[in-house]
């Protein structure tokens, strides 16, 4: 295995998942990519272990999610990593959110509001729309890094886009029966998704982003969702299940566990499988 | 006879003289011959790359144009765009924006770009952090009897109001500082110290890193994180007793990453002080009488979920003779430091589950330090600074003590909010190895949020029959927040 193809690989990093799997379909033969997350992590909460900093010392890239949604784990790490080509502002630290307008930007950027959504929403990977961007995103760096295969990374990059591109059309004929149905979640990831495809997001468990529900939150949201009528509360395995559990069961509505990121439940190992997988989840939840 | 033989040569020579032009000549051709082909070869492959490149720019036009097509077909499948907020590749049909409209939206973005051509005065200020400590205990006897520092009975000690500065110096280079206004533990008055004040290397080449200026050198564990950083209220005592607290120096400090794929870390440091307060150098400092120190680190994952982070440490002051000076002994007889070596081994089992780490985790850390510093003895007291003529007077002689002490301490946080734990503290005295402290501290901490936490925490410190030392009872209260900027640095995490 070890030949020549293999030791000229581009060492990327990822960060989640999600842009690894990207990149990974970008790169093809031609890049070795590793990421933090396994996918089972909260995309906030990566645990910060030594054995990155090696990696992250070797990469040639650093593919991220942006809109500080790795602000908790990923400048320590870089600090540490000793690793100048792939610093903030260096072109092999990727940036997958760059061209896209971030959705709720706090108007102060004030604990107050809690800390993990500063820029914005960083969870525009579940819009497969905007998965698209980031795709272009990692494809330019790609051919910056390596302009010698630009022809292959172009070619792939057409390759993957046209397979989500198919995917895409699937996916919204698939959710038609959910246009304008509520649901919440525990942590505010589904505002992209929500816009995507014509659903409507009725709020979240969590009282802000990163900051636990007090019971009266819980209490008011009961009541909310039982006046509206919600029929979906989406649970992210990251979070405990007992108060998402509780008020399903106040409410009546379907508890639907869902993946915030490749390989956050079995059998969502690509991105595509795990899109396939949350579309096939909340169609099933609701009722024909 | 030699003349008969070059004039038999020289037709030789003259013939093979025209054979050599003849033969460049020919050679000339030639090249200009090749440099002609070469030059054919060359036009022929920079119009094949044209006809490449031509032919890759139309198929890249084609598959953009299929994308534009497929996107297209979707928005009319989509919900209304207005709802979709964040599309940028969206392509919007051209017939639905009138020329009219089209002007008007781009006054509105010169508008939106003109306000945000202001001169930020501001703009490359430092982040800005400020903590807040405050500790209110209980304790059952006063210092007299404790050998503590703060009052006993019912006490407020505004602990800690920190500062916290950083910055980019430059693209080489950041910078920090910290400054502190510490109450005075006797007179409860606040002063103002600069606890660390350093200079960061960031693109050093060979994995290296160099710190220069005052910061908290790096030995064990919790030696050089903040108080309001450490997982209980006080630091612990092995740590107090063997690098004084903190471990503050002035000096340059220098790390290497190992290059190689299993983490290791090195870092060697060369201060005038560590920790306790600075030597004496008295009219000129030897090299000697600089501290040098060291860490060697390492990890190791046994699962996903649990990790063994250990190092090993080394502090050592060749010569300390002024380092507190001749400190008078009970027994009436005075020590005066000469020489400081401690090593260090601390060791943090962690299990982090990569799933919900933040509401759930267990740390156990323990660090062991020995001492074996040496001293001159002086049993008869002339060296003490109270006696009438302080001086040698032929009694003295030089030793070593040999020291340690261990603490440990488990941490389980059983969700976003609550953790919990237990801190065990033992330590010899690193004069009088005979005079042992014990002390343990069951805690309980409450994180309202990422930067505002309470911890309640109970501590029992035995009794003390070297010193005479009474037991003591305490309860804390330890309120810490902070507002502005605050980052987790690695070595915090
Ligand atoms: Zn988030």
């Amino acid at each position: 295995m070890a030949g020549p193809v293999e030791a000229a690989r581009i060492r990327v990093v990822a960060t989640l998942t999600d842009v690894a799997d990207l990149t990974r379909n970008v790169g093809g033969d031609l890049v070795e990519v590793q990421s933090l997350a396994t996918g089972i992590e909260d995309t906030h909460g990566v645990p910060m272990k030594p054995g990155f900093i090696p990696l992250l010392n070797r990469a040639d890239l650093l593919v991220l999610v942006g809109f500080g949604c790795e602000h908790a784990f990923l400048p320590a790490l870089l600090e540490a990593s000793k690793n100048p080509r792939i610093q903030y502002g260096k072109p092999a630290y990727v940036d997958c959110s760059r061209g896209i307008s971030p959705l709720e930007v706090p108007r102060s950027t004030d604990h107050s509001e809690g800390d993990v959504h500063p820029y914005g929403n960083p969870h525009y990977l579940l819009d497969p729309v905007l998965a698209k961007v980031a795709v272009q995103n990692i494809c330019n760096a790609l051919v910056a890094l390596a302009p010698e295969h630009q022809v292959e990374f172009l070619r792939h990059r057409d390759d993957y886009l046209a397979r989500l591109d198919a995917k895409i059309i699937g996916w919204q004929e698939a959710m038609k029966p959910l246009q304008g149905a509520q649901f919440v979640s525990y942590h505010e990831h589904w505002p992209y998704f929500a816009a995507r495809f014509g659903m409507k997001y009725s709020g979240t468990i969590e009282l802000k982003p990163g900051i636990d529900p007090t019971p009266r939150h819980i209490e008011q949201m009961i009541a909310a969702m039982k006046a509206e009528h919600v029929p979906i509360v989406v649970r992210e395995p990251q979070f405990p299940e007992k108060v998402p559990s509780l008020i399903a069961k106040q409410t009546g509505a379907t508890l639907v566990k869902l993946p915030i990121m490749p390989g956050g439940v079995p059998h969502t190992e690509t991105y595509l499988d795990m899109m396939d997988y949350i579309v096939r989840a909340l169609v099933g939840a609701v009722p024909k | 006879m030699k003349i008969r033989e070059l004039s038999g040569l020289c037709p030789v020579l003259c013939l093979s003289a025209f054979v050599l032009q003849a033969q460049a000549q020919v050679q000339e051709t030639d090249q200009i011959g090749q440099l002609q082909k070469q030059l054919k070869q060359t036009q022929e492959r920079f119009e094949r790359q044209q006809r490449e490149m031509k032919e890759e720019f139309e198929r890249v036009i084609r598959t953009q144009q299929a994308q534009i097509d497929s996107l297209t077909k979707q928005i009319t499948h989509a919900p209304a765009p207005a709802a979709t907020g964040a599309s940028p590749i969206q392509p919007v049909p051209a017939t639905a924006v009138t020329p009219e409209e089209v002007k008007e939206l781009s006054g509105k973005v010169d508008q939106v770009v003109e306000a945000q051509k202001k001169i930020r005065p501001g703009e490359f200020n430092p982040s800005i952090g400020l903590v807040g400590e405050t500790v209110f205990s209980y304790r059952t006897r006063g210092p007299g009897q404790t050998g503590a520092d703060r009052a006993g009975g019912f006490d407020v000690h505004q602990r800690s109001l920190e500062l916290n500065l950083a910055a980019s110096v430059d693209p080489f280079a950041k910078a920090y500082v910290v400054v502190n206004a510490a109450a005075d533990s006797a007179t409860g008055e606040a002063t103002l110290g600069v606890e660390e004040a350093a200079f960061q290397t960031t693109s050093l080449p060979g994995n290296l890193e160099l710190k220069a200026g005052r910061f908290f050198g790096e030995f064990g564990r919790l030696g050089y994180i903040h108080d309001h950083e450490l997982p209980f209220v006080n630091r612990p005592l092995a740590l107090d007793q063997y690098l004084g607290g903190e471990s503050q120096s002035d000096g340059l400090q220098l790390n290497w990453l190992l290059p190689i794929p299993h983490f290791v870390s090195l870092t060697l440091g060369v201060g005038d002080h560590f920790g306790d307060p600075k030597n004496n150098p008295g009219d000129r400092r030897a090299f000697t009488e600089l501290n040098f120190w060291g860490r060697l680190s390492t990890y190791l994952e046994l699962t996903p979920d649990w990790q063994i982070e250990a190092g090993i440490s080394g502090l050592w002051n060749p010569k300390t003779e002024d380092r507190g000076g001749a400190q008078g002994q009970p027994d009436g007889g005075t020590l005066t430091e000469r020489e400081r070596r401690v090593a260090g081994l601390d060791l943090k089992v962690s299990y982090v589950p990569l799933r919900d780490n933040q509401f759930r985790s267990l740390t156990w850390g323990t660090e062991l330090l020995c001492s074996d510093n040496r001293y001159l003895f002086d049993p008869n007291g002339s060296l003490a600074p109270s006696h009438p003529s302080p001086g040698l007077d032929g009694d003295e002689f030089s030793g070593r003590i040999g020291s340690f002490g261990v603490y440990s301490y488990v941490t389980y946080k059983w969700s976003r909010q609550w953790s919990g734990g237990f801190l065990f503290d033992w330590v010899q005295n690193a004069q009088d190895h005979h005079d042992e402290t014990f002390a343990y501290s069951p805690y309980l901490t409450l994180a309202l949020s990422h930067w505002n936490q309470v911890r309640l925490q109970y501590t029992h410190t035995g009794h003390n029959p070297v010193s005479g030392l009474r037991s003591d009872d305490a309860i804390y209260l330890q309120w810490a927040w902070i507002i502005g900027s605050h980052s987790h640095g690695w070595q915090q995490r």
